[in-house]
């Protein structure tokens, strides 16, 4: 049964992957090249020493023509929205369907919301998107940490809203009051966020332009999640469990045949 | 076996039974490699050709 749920992840997953991919062709790509521009021309402009270690940081820069960088970028999209459907509407949506919240296509929109948390949401809140051409002031190794700290994080807050949830509907209590205490423990991200390190960036882009960077970004990142679901849900319910034990033994005889 | 609702516990259950190590390494084997080069690869030809990928994306490990 687990093959057929990590299959339909994945059916999702390259479907999500193909819109962020496109979105990145389309929007990511042109957009990126033009920000860097400008924090590149800024940056010469004052030979500062923000624009030195830019330099160093796109030491690599120009090993590759501007179509492959593009290229692997739109593929990188996709294999982005592939590894989040398999991961999450594959593997974590099978071992977690009995507990999440809501019946049918509720319940992959919760999956969905509490994956963006997880992947990008809770990280952001300690090392929000920059745009390209403004460097970061922490050392790439702290930023990792911290990215995978959130992220772990991000996913125990969700495991435990999942939790309090179920709890009070269990304990009877009405489905607007459980949801709005199910968010409540989202709020404990912020003992992770007071503690970490501020993440500054030097860098000549416009705040306008680094506000509307940062929409693109999370437009882009709410969109794949959407999408992710919604064709979830569009695929339909698992033969395996629909047909209960006589599909269960079909599937087990699928399952062997292969 | 499955229950007219099952459990989390249901499922890991079923998972145990119905994979095999191997199956399982192979598959944490892929899905670590993947999110290793998109995510955090540092190499700069691979950081360089990803580089429109992770700020359209929002990853700021890099």
């Amino acid at each position: 049964m687990i093959r057929s749920y990590v299959e339909r992840g994945l059916l999702a997953g390259s479907a999500g992957g193909l819109a962020f991919g496109l979105f990145v062709a389309l929007v990511g790509n042109p957009l990126v090249g033009y920000v860097e521009e400008l924090g590149h021309a800024a940056g010469e402009g004052q030979h500062s020493g923000a624009a030195a270690s830019e330099a160093a940081h796109h030491a690599g820069e120009g090993l590759l023509p501007g179509a492959v960088t593009s290229a692997v970028s739109v593929g990188g999209g996709v294999f982005w929205g592939l590894l989040l459907g398999a991961v999450f509407f594959g593997v974590v949506y099978y071992f977690l369907e009995p507990a999440i919240p809501g019946e049918g296509a509720t319940k992959r929109y919760v999956l969905a919301g509490a994956g963006f948390v997880t992947v990008s949401g809770a990280p952001w809140l300690v090392l929000p998107p920059q745009p390209a051409g403004v460097e970061a002031t922490l050392p790439t190794e702290t930023r990792i940490l911290w990215y995978g700290g959130m992220l772990l994080a991000g996913a125990a807050v969700c495991l435990l809203a999942g939790l309090v949830y179920r709890r009070l509907s269990l304990r009877g209590a009405r489905r607007p009051v459980a949801t709005v205490a199910a968010l409540a423990p989202l709020a404990l991200l912020a003992i992770p966020v007071v503690a970490a390190p501020a993440a500054g960036a030097t860098g000549e882009v416009p705040a306008e332009m680094a506000l509307a960077y940062r929409g693109f970004v999370v437009f882009g990142q709410a969109t794949l999640w959407f999408v992710l679901a919604s064709v979830h849900v569009w695929l339909g319910v698992p033969t395996g469990r629909l047909a209960g034990e006589a599909g269960h033994g079909i599937e087990r005889a699928a399952d062997s045949a292969e | 076996m499955i229950a007219e609702s099952p459990t989390v516990s249901d499922r890991l259950a079923q998972a145990r039974h119905e994979l095999t190590a191997r199956e399982v390494a192979v598959a944490l084997a892929l899905a670590g490699a993947l999110g290793f080069a998109l995510l955090v690869m540092q190499e700069p030809l691979a950081h360089d050709a990803l580089h429109n990928f992770r700020h359209s994306a929002g990853i700021t490990c890099h």
